[in-house]
């Protein structure tokens, strides 16, 4: 293997992680510029796609275009078939079976995210790295290993960091152990009825009112949710309390220490490649080429749109970039020149040492870019680029706690606003503020370490191998990160990159509530379609007391008016609670109100007085929509927990109308009701099996309501739509991007329905 | 006597004159030449009414005296006009209630037991029982509401009858009960000269399927104007209507015509000329002004819809629709007509609170347009006060603002037919039908108080003429967005709108504003 031409020439490579960032770019690299290589990719099952059919969609993938593009869809099919082997396994699960004839290992299988639950971070970089060495040795072949790990295995550490094996004395058996009995541990602590009471306290006051169903399922999402938030600080504090900086880098720093005990006690040749922080392509396969966002670019981004109004870094802190290409080159030249048995060689790959590019530089020429390319800003100009004045981490820590401090009680605050035009907005702007402290939060915690640090990674060993490539060989295969014109880079490959995205999903304009479209049903063989839409607050703007006192009013006597009014007045805190707990237990309790009233006398004075009062007290907007969901072939659905009688003025409107009658004898009403009243689950309970029996095709259907117990029914539909939102709802009509209409332009006063009602 | 109308010419010792403007007006200068229309000054009305009604009974033209018509056992209808006439309200007791308590007075007289009391509605909105009330006095009311007073109902399948087609293919389909009469007793008020005649009973008690006939833009454009029934289209379909009707059932028509007493006393400075304005005149015009500008808009609203006009009765006459038409006619004329010399580059008009169709309710944005270029702009004889190609200028704050129980067809029409294409043409052609046969609106025609669903497109007609005419069409002070939905322009001054219409007329057009109302009708030679 040590031709001049092609220095892997007939070997068999295995790759691990090529569905990665950094195997993706190998794979690239391997099938269009090693062509006497066989190679052998081993990928893990994901659901029921299997290994093959991960495969095929990654050939699908920018980074193989301009290899295509060079010699043809035909010769990369065939390249691929000749050449390529695909092996399915899990290095997490278990032991997976070996080609024998294995050449090289390439093993860049690893976590995606820094701060991962600490029982899945041991699975793949700790077990992972045990299960592939077991496997490689079980195998029989004798390869040369190419363990890519990262820089940042260092840990928290300051000054210049040499290419060799790290110095602790952490036992990875006793870490693993316990890393993978956290789970079944805190999985234990999660169901302890502390714990349990106060997810469940908390889901009631949020979610009370949808219902018991929405209230334990949010208490269960909260349980998981903390189970995974224990876990991670779990990974984050242990490897913290060793020195590392988050559970990524330190369970990478013990998959070295795996490797170098099989080297070790089988002889195995391992080389260690040791990146910084890889970013986009310099060269190959093109300038730019990245595979999703990043540890910088987040960061890159958040500046160009203005969320990122300080960070914290040292401004002379190098940032330790280095592009994927020279990475990829780096390592296949590693690849090339295998180590002694059972003595590792180290080799970073970074531009720290000979090229750095300091935070503060990086910062002008991000600025610099976006300055000459802004992004837009959604229609409304472009997005004015922030000045950072570097105060340190100290001061942005207080910035940040302050704000989300600020933040979660504004927020709570709205919450019990009524459901107001303006308070919609304010949740808006609080949301996004909020949103913006989150991200900030997050990678304030997560990458203050790589921006704060004060450490170069000597690149020696590697620039050794650089200069012993033939002349021929360095303008392609080089990987010398000296090379690297740090504005070239930044401003016309890198920054461009990964901002080409964003622009073209924010340069459309504002996101205003689409234009409706409602699918007509033409087949009359097709499942129906229905509109499900609540009554009060979604349909008409008033309520169950409002409709009383019209029916009251109009029918009593001016002299008792205020004996009326003062009893209701009376009762109204009773009634406020009832329904701030449960919607049904004020309906029964209001509905009291009724006992005594003659029934058909109430139909008569319906009709005859309040229809108009009803309607004018409509919404025409839903009253059109009503009408649209009709014309369109749509069944229209009235769901309401007022009594039928109340409502008959609006009933031409719907195909079906699911109200609650009132319990009479001989014709006069007890004030108790003759079914429960239909509200929170028990709507979207009706909804379900009303589609069981029906046929309804409830994916293409329709709901509208306007608090947040409709929360069930509009989650039973696929087409879900919030009307003038309480800020509950409002709330989670944003998370779910659900339509959000605004009803009521045309409506009546409530004085003024009542002084019509009562003329 | 009254001093006739004339046309006065805007010089430099001219103050600024009144301009309506929705529920409120203001004072504006107009340029040097422009030309004012003013009405008649208000006639006289009659000292004793009930004499008068008296005497039209007893000697009516073309036919019997009534209480020879009337007779034991027979079937009697008494129709009178519905809310859209006069306007605004007139003091009580209303014409109609002391002409209807006559008629009742003789009928009951002659033994006549079958009697009852039709609005013709038409397709408008039924009047409320407290609207009724109003209209045929408290003591008619109370003897016939509800079962013996009613509206007119144009979707009453089995209460209509189709008595037949005119030598045009006009189908001719009326209320049954009244069509099966032995006599039809109409009670008119002729407020412009529109009204009244053969329109009384063919359309005032007709179906959508009668009305389309005339009702449409093709007709529209060919009455011109729609105030002067020999040039007007749609009165000679009215005509051919009436004629077929004669031969069915028996008519006895009592045609009343108003004064000029628009405005009750505390505004009187409304009903007056600028520069006679007393002293007294201006200082109310000042503490008006400002009080109505300040007061929140619903108190407004209320204020101006209470308003009543008190109304002088300047004619009645009975007899026969096609001879007492001419006479009606003829009051008409005295009271509003006014000689203007020869057509204007630009035309003005200043559009008040109320129209026909918002009477206890709101002027949404349609009625505005139905108000201006139709009933406004039609008020001419021979030719319009503007040119062909000329510019019209109207005042209307024109808020995006409807009565959801009053006018629900007309927000669907807004937003969603305006939305599409404002021309009259494709309008009637591709929504007219869905609007009218849509069974929401028809219920709540029927059973609520909603104008019929194809009750916006007739506004929308209504000004198919002016909009073939004009060049432009430019709103002062109107909501944007809105007058936008519409096709118009908006200005903020009256400077402005001129400098638009630059564009059109040139820099030094001749202008004619309207002064009304009171109503004034141009007759331009």
């Amino acid at each position: 293997m040590s031709q001049d031409s092609d220095p892997l020439d007939g070997a068999h490579v295995l790759l691990t992680g090529a569905t990665g960032f950094l195997g993706q770019a190998a794979l690239e690299r391997l099938l269009s510029a090693y062509p006497n290589t066989r190679i052998s990719v081993l990928i893990r099952r994901r659901g029921s796609t299997t290994a093959q059919a991960r495969f095929d969609a990654l050939l699908r993938k920018p980074v193989f275009s301009t290899w295509r593009e060079r010699v043809g869809a035909d010769a990369v099919a065939r390249a691929v078939a000749e050449r390529v082997t695909v092996i399915e396994g899990d290095l997490g699960d278990g032991v997976t079976r070996l080609p024998a004839d294995l050449d090289v290992v390439i093993h860049g299988a690893s976590t995606v995210s820094f701060d991962p639950p600490i029982d899945d971070a041991f699975r793949v970089n700790v077990s992972g790295v045990v299960n592939l060495y077991e496997a490689v040795v079980a195998s029989g072949s004798n390869p040369h290993v190419v363990h890519v790990s990262t820089a940042y295995v260092a840990g928290a550490r300051k000054g210049v960091i040499p290419e060799e094996a790290l110095k602790h004395s952490v036992d990875w058996r006793t870490e693993l152990e316990s890393a993978l009995a956290a789970r079944a541990e805190v999985e234990r602590d999660s169901r302890r009825p502390e714990v349990l009471r106060r997810a469940l306290a908390r889901a009631r006051a949020e979610h009370g009112k949808a219902g018991p169903q929405s209230t334990a399922l949010a208490a269960e999402d909260a349980r998981r949710a903390w189970v995974t938030e224990r876990l991670v600080d779990y990974g984050r504090t242990r490897a913290q309390s060793l020195g590392w900086p988050d559970v990524y880098t330190f369970t990478k720093a013990l998959g070295e220490r795996v490797a170098e005990e099989f080297a070790a006690s089988h002889g195995l040749r391992v080389s260690v490649v040791r990146p910084a922080i890889v970013e986009s392509a310099l060269r190959h396969p093109y300038p730019g080429w990245i595979d999703g966002f990043k540890m910088a670019d987040p960061i890159i981004l958040a500046f160009g749109r203005g969320i990122l109004k300080e960070f914290p870094g040292l401004p002379d802190g190098v940032l330790d970039i280095i592009p994927v290409d020279i990475v990829i080159n780096a390592t296949l030249a590693v690849a090339a020149a295998p180590a002694e048995p059972a003595k590792p060689a180290y080799y970073h790959v970074g531009s720290g040492a000979r090229n750095p590019l300091t935070f503060r530089e990086m910062y002008e020429q991000v600025r610099a870019y976006f300055e000459a390319h802004p992004m837009p800003d959604g229609g409304r100009g472009q997005i004015k680029v922030p000045s950072w004045s570097f105060p340190g981490m100290r001061q942005v820590e207080r910035l940040l706690r302050t704000g989300e401090r600020a933040v979660d009680w504004a927020e709570k605050a709205l919450l019990h606003l009524p459901a107001t035009e303006r308070t919609r907005e304010w949740l808006t702007r609080i949301h996004r503020e909020s949103q913006r402290l989150e991200f900030l939060r997050r990678y304030a915690d997560l990458y203050g370490v790589y921006t704060e640090a004060e450490v170069i990674y000597t690149d020696s060993k590697l620039l050794a191998l650089h200069q012993q490539l033939p002349p021929e060989r360095v303008d392609e295969h080089g990987f010398d990160a000296a090379v690297i014109d740090w504005d070239h880079y930044l401003q016309e490959v890198h920054c461009p990159s990964v901002t080409g995205l964003m622009r073209q999903a924010t340069g459309r304009g504002g996101s205003r509530t689409p234009a409706l479209k409602l699918t007509r049903r033409t087949d009359p063989d097709s499942p129906p379609i229905v509109a499900v839409f609540d009554l009060e607050g979604t349909v008409i703007a008033s309520n169950l007391i409002e409709g009383y006192l019209w029916a009251r009013l109009a029918d009593l006597p001016r002299a008792d008016w205020p004996r009326e009014l003062a009893s209701l007045a009376a009762a109204l805190p009773r009634y406020l609670r009832a329904d701030h707990r449960d919607r049904g237990e004020f309906i029964r309790t209001f509905m009291r109100r009724y006992k005594g009233a003659s029934e058909d006398e109430l139909r008569r004075l319906v009709n005859a007085r309040l229809s108009d009062v009803l309607l004018r007290r409509s919404f025409p907007e839903a009253v059109r929509r009503i009408r649209a969901h009709r014309a369109a072939g749509h069944r229209t659905i009235l769901i309401t927990g007022t009594a039928d009688v109340l409502i008959e003025p609006l009933t031409p409107l719907f195909d079906h109308v699911v109200a609650s009658k009132l319990h009479s004898r001989d014709g006069v009403l007890t004030g108790f009701l003759a079914t429960p009243p239909l509200v929170g689950e028990a709507r979207a309970a009706w909804l379900r099996r009303y589609a069981a029996q029906e046929g309804v095709d409830l994916t293409r259907s329709w709901a509208y309501g306007d608090s947040y117990s409709d929360r069930p029914l509009l989650e039973a539909v696929g087409n879900p739509a919030a009307v003038n939102p309480d800020p509950r709802l409002y709330q989670h009509a944003k998370r779910k991007h659900w339509r959000i209409e605004t009803w009521g332009r045309h409506t009546g006063g409530a004085l003024e329905a009542l002084v019509e009602a009562v003329r | 006597m009254s001093r006739p109308g004339f046309v006065l010419e805007v010089d430099e010792r001219t103050p600024a004159l009144l301009v309506h403007e929705g529920e409120g007006f203001r004072l504006e200068r107009f340029p040097l030449g422009t030309r004012v229309v003013y009405p008649p000054e208000s006639l006289p009305g009659i000292a004793d009414v009930d004499a008068e009604i008296r005497r039209a009974l007893l000697n009516p033209h073309g036919i019997e005296p009534l209480p020879e018509l009337l007779f034991p056992g027979m079937r009697l209808t008494i129709v009178f006009d519905d809310l859209s006439l006069p306007l605004p309200q007139m003091r009580t007791p209303d014409i109609r209630q002391r002409v209807i308590e006559h008629v009742l007075e003789l009928a009951a007289r002659a033994g006549v037991d079958d009697v009852e009391l039709l609005a013709a509605n038409a397709l408008h909105r039924r009047m409320t029982p407290a609207e009724l009330k109003r209209t045929v006095g408290e003591r008619v009311f109370r003897a016939f509401f509800p079962k013996h007073l009613r509206n007119h109902d144009a979707e009453d399948r089995a209460n209509l009858v189709h008595l037949g087609t005119t030598a045009h293919g006009e189908d001719v389909e009326i209320n049954r009960r009244a069509a099966e009469s032995d006599l039809i007793v109409y009670v008119n008020i002729t407020l412009t000269a529109m009204s009244g005649g053969p329109k009384s009973v063919a359309v005032g008690l007709a179906s959508y399927k009668s009305l389309r006939h005339h009702h449409n833009v093709h007709t529209l454009r060919h009455s011109r104007s729609f105030n002067d029934p020999p040039n007007s289209a749609m009165h000679h379909s009215y005509n051919r209507m009436a004629a077929l009707l004669e031969k069915h059932v028996k008519i006895f028509t009592i045609e009343t015509t108003l004064n000029n007493d628009t405005f009750p006393s505390y505004v009187n400075f409304l009903n007056k000329r600028e520069w006679e304005w007393t002293l007294a005149d201006q200082a109310r015009y000042l503490a008006v002004k400002r009080a109505n500008d300040m007061a929140p808009p619903r108190l407004r609203r209320q204020m101006w819809q209470k308003t009543v006009a008190p109304y002088g009765v300047t004619g009645i006459n009975a007899g026969l629709p096609s001879e007492v038409h001419p006479l009606t006619l003829a009051n008409v004329h005295r009271q509003q007509l006014t000689e203007v010399n020869g057509q204007a580059d630009i035309g003005i008009w200043g559009l008040p609170y109320i129209c026909p169709y918002n009477v206890n309710s709101i002027m949404n944005p349609i009625l505005v347009m139905s108000l201006g270029l139709g009933y406004f702009f039609n008020l001419y004889r021979n030719a319009p006060i503007v040119r062909k190609g000329g510019v019209g200028i109207f005042y209307h704050p024109m808020p995006n603002e409807f009565h959801p129980v009053h006018h629900p067809s007309y927000i669907d029409f807004f937003e969603e037919v305006l939305a599409e294409t404002t021309d009259p043409v494709q309008i009637e052609t591709k929504y007219e039908e869905q609007f009218a046969t849509d069974p929401w609106y028809t219920h709540l025609y029927r059973s609520s108080y909603a104008y019929h669903g194809v009750h916006p497109f007739y506004m929308w007609y209504w000004g198919a003429h002016a909009l073939e005419h004009l060049g432009d069409v430019i709103f002062v002070g109107a909501d944007r967005a809105t007058a936008r939905r519409l096709g118009f322009r908006v200005a903020s001054t009256l400077a402005d709108a001129l400098e638009m219409a630059r564009d059109t007329v040139g820099s030094s057009p001749s202008i004619t504003y309207l002064h009304a109302p009171p109503l004034v009708m141009a007759d331009v030679r």
